[in-house]
């Protein structure tokens, strides 16, 4: 059994400093499907998916309102821990931002800071994440090579592999597709399409083909607020709201 | 078929006029195409039933027309939503049309062959099933052109009485058939001028189906009780 509000977002609004990002919003994101955050650059999807993470906690003067549990667990308890908590939220960001290691050490490096070195581990670790991230077959000749020789799309995949070493529960996607080709771009939404069986995706897309072709939910974000959330095909065929219509139809001034 | 707001890419709204014009036009001849078909077989003008078999060749072109703008449109602007439920009812719509107007030609070829016998005095009998489908394509087409699904929905139950008149007036013709002579060849004729109304009549219903789909994003072709409910919604809404 999933669960339908694997990350429940409750009434959640958000501020940086005086500006305030996000207001009230309020969705509840399945788990093992893969959910795509879209609307106009700076309607506050990159905010509430780095919120995911408490990835804002970093920047000065922001507060929030409300709450956004996983897995029925409130991400800002004060019990929780921000560096547990990103052990279970994975992230992949716009650029691919592999460090400058090998592809091995790539993959294992949050075992290596969390401890973990045996070498049978730490192998195993690599050879099934690189499977997941269907970097395997490219790469298995290449591992202690530079990950910086690898191609663009290689690359991004690789830190998707990164990202999944730890096994988390939850993987956030901040345009992952932005600096790619259209071929790796269908190689990354392929993968997509196949993680979310192991992992909860939440994806922000500028790419209104790509939330069609890679998601299950899609919610529509516009001015720091929550237009309309549904199925990815009704959102796409029969959006309820005009503005949700007046976007994705580009007919948005 | 324009759209309220205008599209961010100019080229998109133009291919989408360009796509609602030419089905627009393509419904403007197959409606006259009908209509002097009919007028063809009653007044027994063989001009009018000409004109008909000639001027379908406007409406094949003008299918493979809209079929050929939806294609661009799809593969160029990758539609979606309402926008892409108008390409694709507008190719649908251009499909029932095409077979609209293959009617309207068999009818005119019928009447042409009838002009060289007796003139039958039952021929008129056809001018109601005839009126029927026509008011019922004309409203399959304000519906489809309007957005009005009520209206698209209601469709099938009045192509149930022109399959009843259909039904009626074959079955005068055929028991004139039976009486032989060298008559029983026209009746054969205005049999098939009738049950090329019916036909039309089905078609209007699937336009109207298309209409339906177009302004709620509803399938309703294999579904009669969802016809029913939508249709019930415009009367409610006007009591």
């Amino acid at each position: 059994m999933t669960r339908d509000d694997f990350i429940a977002v409750e009434n959640f609004s958000f501020f940086y400093g005086e500006k305030q990002a996000l207001h009230d919003i309020d969705m509840a994101i399945p788990e093992r499907r893969v959910t795509a955050l879209i609307g106009p650059s700076g309607c506050g999807k990159s905010t509430l998916l780095r919120n995911m993470n408490r990835m804002n906690d970093l920047i000065e003067g922001v507060r929030h309102r409300g709450d956004i549990r996983l897995n029925g667990h409130s991400l800002y308890d004060p019990k929780v821990e921000v560096i547990s908590l990103r052990k279970r939220v994975g992230m992949v960001f716009q650029k691919y931002n592999p460090f400058a290691k090998t592809v091995y050490e790539n993959v294992v490096f949050s075992l290596r800071v969390a401890g973990r070195n045996r070498k049978r581990e730490l192998d195993e670790v690599v050879e099934r994440s690189l499977r997941s991230a269907a970097l395997w077959d490219e790469v298995k000749d290449r591992l202690h090579d530079s990950a910086f020789g690898l191609s663009g799309g290689q690359q991004q995949r690789l830190c998707i592999a990164r990202a999944i070493a730890n096994q988390p529960e939850i993987l956030l996607m901040d345009e992952p597709c932005a600096a790619l080709d259209p071929t790796a771009t269908l190689k990354i939404e392929s993968l997509i399409r196949e993680l979310k069986e192991q992992f909860t995706i939440v994806i922000v897309t500028h790419n209104m083909e790509q939330a069609t072709r890679c998601s299950d939910r899609t919610a529509f974000l516009y001015m720091g607020r929550l237009i309309e959330y549904g199925d990815t095909k009704q959102v796409f065929e029969n959006p309820r709201e005009e503005e949700t219509e007046a976007y994705i139809s580009g007919r948005f001034s | 078929m324009e759209p309220k707001t205008p599209h961010i890419i100019r080229e998109f709204d133009e291919a989408f006029n360009a796509l609602g014009k030419t089905v627009s036009m393509m419904a403007a001849q197959c409606l006259l195409n009908l209509e002097r078909s009919i007028a063809g077989l009653l007044t027994r003008d063989i001009d009018l039933c000409r004109a008909v078999i000639a001027d379908d060749n406007d409406v094949d072109d003008a299918e493979l027309k809209v079929d050929a703008a939806g294609l661009e449109i799809l593969v160029r602007f990758h539609p979606v939503a309402t926008d892409l439920r108008k390409v694709i009812s507008s190719m649908k719509v251009a499909a029932n049309l095409e077979r609209i107007s293959d009617h309207a030609v068999n009818i005119a070829k019928r009447a042409k062959k009838m002009l060289g016998k007796m003139e039958l005095p039952e021929t008129q009998l056809v001018e109601p099933v005839y009126k029927m489908a026509y008011d019922l394509m004309k409203d399959a087409l304000v519906a489809y052109t309007d957005q009005n699904a009520a209206l698209g929905a209601s469709l099938r139950d009045r192509d149930r009485e022109i399959d009843r008149a259909h039904k009626r007036v074959i079955a005068t013709f055929s028991e004139r058939m039976e009486e032989g002579g060298d008559i029983t060849e026209a009746y054969l004729h205005l049999i098939f001028v009738v049950r090329s109304l019916e036909r039309v009549g089905d078609l209007a219903v699937n336009i109207g189906e298309d209409a339906v789909f177009l302004d709620r994003a509803e399938d309703i072709r294999y579904s009669k009780s969802r016809a029913s409910d939508i249709a019930g919604e415009e009367e409610e809404e006007s009591a």
